[in-house]
């Protein structure tokens, strides 16, 4: 029985350790003239994310063939080499050592998310190379004290409740909820953004009847449902980072409850979302994007079109920060006019970067100087309806409606 | 007193739905003695049969469980016949290599087909609920928990009033003896696992009603359906039934009285606790263990 077990037990950690080994898509480097200028980045492209560092990846391919077709960066000719870590930290960390000490590629590229960024960049700020990230907003991550890490949006998670807390302060008292209750990922992004959230609506007089956090591999939210049903909270504000956004607002449909209004960070805006709650119990419901496909921002629409010519579907948020981040990259070098990687964070520092998702400036963190746009569903699409700089409807949904049955 | 009531109402709705999950690796693990670490992979590649059932021809996806246990028995004749069986005459330990081998190319093949993006049935009911007075019992979860408790009684009654029953249960405790009689235990082990993968299809079923799925969230579910197993006893499925429950219950309780975060911890505190005062399982009789090896 022991023998089983501990066999069982073995097998469930190999488990997790093969499916986070690294593996090599092209690889090259070139330090000549005439050679290519090599980009290393490590993505997750198998593992728990592979969906959405798909198009990551992609915005990252687009943004490459571009710049090629435009002559490349000094003169030179942009090659990706992309290593899959499989989401797993240690080999991320892993994979951008070899990238700078064997592949020795001229420029690093930033992975996924905060779990990965967080590893990668102390790598790359040891190894004192620039690191543009396209996502990885966790407030923690800008409190190192590194100089050389740039965040490619509008802004870090955050500074997600910007928009929605100035909605509701611009709401007549009679209209702002009277209560609220914060549920969240245990997530280094989502957690930080959610107790923003509760400090500055209880500031606003926002009554906290229910507060709680969950683990990642928490898949049953019926007892979350339940309580915040219990406490009939107006506002409700979830921390959500994948399918767990889905997962709660299926069990508050089963229990039918549905607060007035309702907010939840990432997974709106994943593509699976509309089926995995019923299409139609998306209205109303807010969420923080760094990125909108209407958004006129010089190139925006041009990078909506060729991602959609090229990869035959519309481009996802990850697909437009990936691309931002080489915008980023290649605007630096470009100005600097050498592969010099002090420069180049010197020259971020002190300049305003014209992206898609509009004009960019670090602090001397490299933590964004500004906020994320507040979207809300609105029949079947995510609309953004703050600030008014980027809004594409000028109607906010409010109260959310019920559930559809 | 409420809250308690429609605690344990989730507890036990729950619970059910992870003994209905577990029932295939209860015969495998129990009578076997094979950890069949695939049984995540089945449950996944069930819930995705399931979903296709329902998306493609409408039909409600946990009465397409019982469509799917076909194609599921015969893909765990054919596996154990070319892969375990052959296996364990190397090494009976070796099964657990094996069936992880087999657990990562499902997973691959899933994906292949399916792609990665999460995925749910939605069928009419899916978000709503009876009420008996205050008392909210979702519809979807309700279903999942009566065919949980059809396919316990069912697998029960095979294991004891049939033929096929007997031999199972002589080929489990003493092989040898089993083969003396007329049982040869290969043949007996092709149905066991027949069995399994066939009763597997309805946790599928109920999973793709229940939860959103990826091909990889396999890993999620074959810790909890050992957990269920351990628990409730080897080839116990009276046993893993209660257990399931109990897992269930215990994990609503921790979520509703101390933190959401302990509850993660409930599957891993229940087996300690188990392990230390019943060794055997919460229902499995203690026996000799030289007796039929």
């Amino acid at each position: 029985m022991i023998r089983y077990l501990a066999a069982a037990s073995i097998a469930a950690l190999t488990v997790s350790a093969c499916s986070s080994a690294g593996s090599t898509i092209p690889s090259g480097s070139g330090t000549s003239s005439n050679s290519p200028l090599t980009i290393g980045m490590s993505l997750p492209l198998t593992g728990p994310v592979a969906d959405v560092s798909k198009s990551g990846y992609q915005g990252y391919q687009l943004w490459a063939s571009q710049v090629n077709a435009a002559g490349g960066l000094l003169g030179r000719q942009v090659k990706l080499d992309v290593l899959d870590d499989g989401f797993d930290p240690s080999q991320t960390a892993a994979d951008y050592t070899r990238l700078i000490s064997r592949d020795r590629v001229s420029l690093l590229l930033g992975t996924l998310s905060s779990l990965l960024n967080a590893p990668a960049s102390a790598i790359a700020a040891r190894q004192g190379m620039l690191y543009v990230e396209p996502s990885g907003g966790a407030a923690s991550l800008f409190s190192r004290g590194f100089t050389n890490l740039f965040f490619a949006q509008p802004g870090t998670t955050t500074s997600e409740p910007d928009q929605f807390v100035q909605w509701i302060t611009s709401l007549p008292a009679s209209q702002r909820p009277a209560t609220a209750a914060y549920v969240t990922q245990d997530d280094p992004s989502a957690s930080p953004a959610v107790t923003v959230f509760k400090t500055r609506l209880e500031a606003l007089g926002i009554k906290t009847v229910y507060d709680q956090v969950y683990g990642p591999s928490t898949t049953n939210f019926d007892t979350i449902a339940a309580a915040i049903a219990r406490a009939q909270p107006q506002l409700v504000i979830q921390g959500a980072v994948a399918d767990d956004g889905a997962q709660f607002v299926r069990s508050l449909e089963k229990l039918n409850f549905s607060p007035k209004i309702l907010f939840q960070t990432n997974a709106p805006a994943d593509a699976a979302y509309p089926s995995g709650i019923g299409a139609r119990n998306t209205e109303g419901v807010f969420t923080a994007e760094a990125w909108s496909p209407q958004a006129n921002y010089p190139g925006n629409a041009a990078f909506v079109a060729a991602y959609t010519t090229r990869f035959g579907s519309a481009p996802t948020e990850d697909a437009a920060n990936s691309y931002t981040a080489g915008q980023v990259l290649a605007a630096a070098v470009a100005a600097v006019g050498r592969i010099d990687q002090q420069a180049l964070a010197a020259w971020l520092h002190t300049h305003t970067v014209n992206t898609i998702v509009g004009p960019l400036r670090w602090d001397a963190a490299g933590d964004p100087v500004g906020s994320l746009l507040l979207a809300q569903w609105q029949n079947g699409r995510l609309q953004i309806v703050a600030p008014k700089s980027a809004a594409t409807t000028a109607t906010v949904v409010n109260p959310k409606p019920g559930w559809a049955r | 007193m409420l809250e308690l009531a429609q605690t344990l109402v989730f507890g036990v709705l729950a619970g059910s739905v992870y003994a209905l999950m577990a029932t295939g690796l209860t015969l495998t693990f129990g009578v076997m003695k094979i950890v069949n670490m695939a049984q995540g992979a089945f449950l996944i590649l069930s819930a995705y049969l399931c979903y296709g059932l329902w998306s493609r021809f409408g039909i409600d996806p946990l009465l397409g469980g019982l469509i799917v246990t076909v194609p599921l028995a015969v893909l765990g004749v054919v596996l154990y016949q070319l892969i375990i069986q052959r296996v364990q005459r190397i090494d009976p330990g070796l099964t657990i290599v094996a069936t992880f081998a087999l657990a990562l190319i499902a997973e691959a093949c899933i994906a292949l087909v399916a792609g990665p993006n999460p995925t749910a049935a939605t069928p009419r009911y899916f978000n709503q609920a009876f009420r008996l007075g205050s008392l909210v019992i979702p519809r979807a979860q309700l279903y999942a928990g009566l065919l949980a408790i059809g396919v316990t009684v069912a697998l029960q009654l095979i294991i004891r009033r049939t033929w096929l029953g007997h031999g199972i249960t002589a080929a489990s405790e003493n092989p040898e003896g089993a083969r003396l009689v007329g049982v040869e235990p290969a043949r007996v082990g092709a149905w066991i696992f027949a069995i399994a993968t066939a009763s597997t299809a309805f946790g599928g079923a109920a999973l793709s009603v229940l939860y959103q799925f990826t091909p990889d969230s396999q890993d999620v579910w074959i810790g909890l359906t050992l957990s269920v197993v351990i628990l409730g006893g080897l080839g116990s499925i009276l046993g893993a039934f209660a257990a399931g429950l109990l897992l269930g219950v215990a994990e609503a309780v921790t979520s509703t009285y101390i933190s959401v975060r302990w509850a993660a911890a409930v599957p891993t505190l229940l087996i300690l606790v188990v392990l230390l005062i019943r060794p055997q399982g919460l229902f499995t009789l203690a026996t000799r263990q030289d007796v039929g090896t």
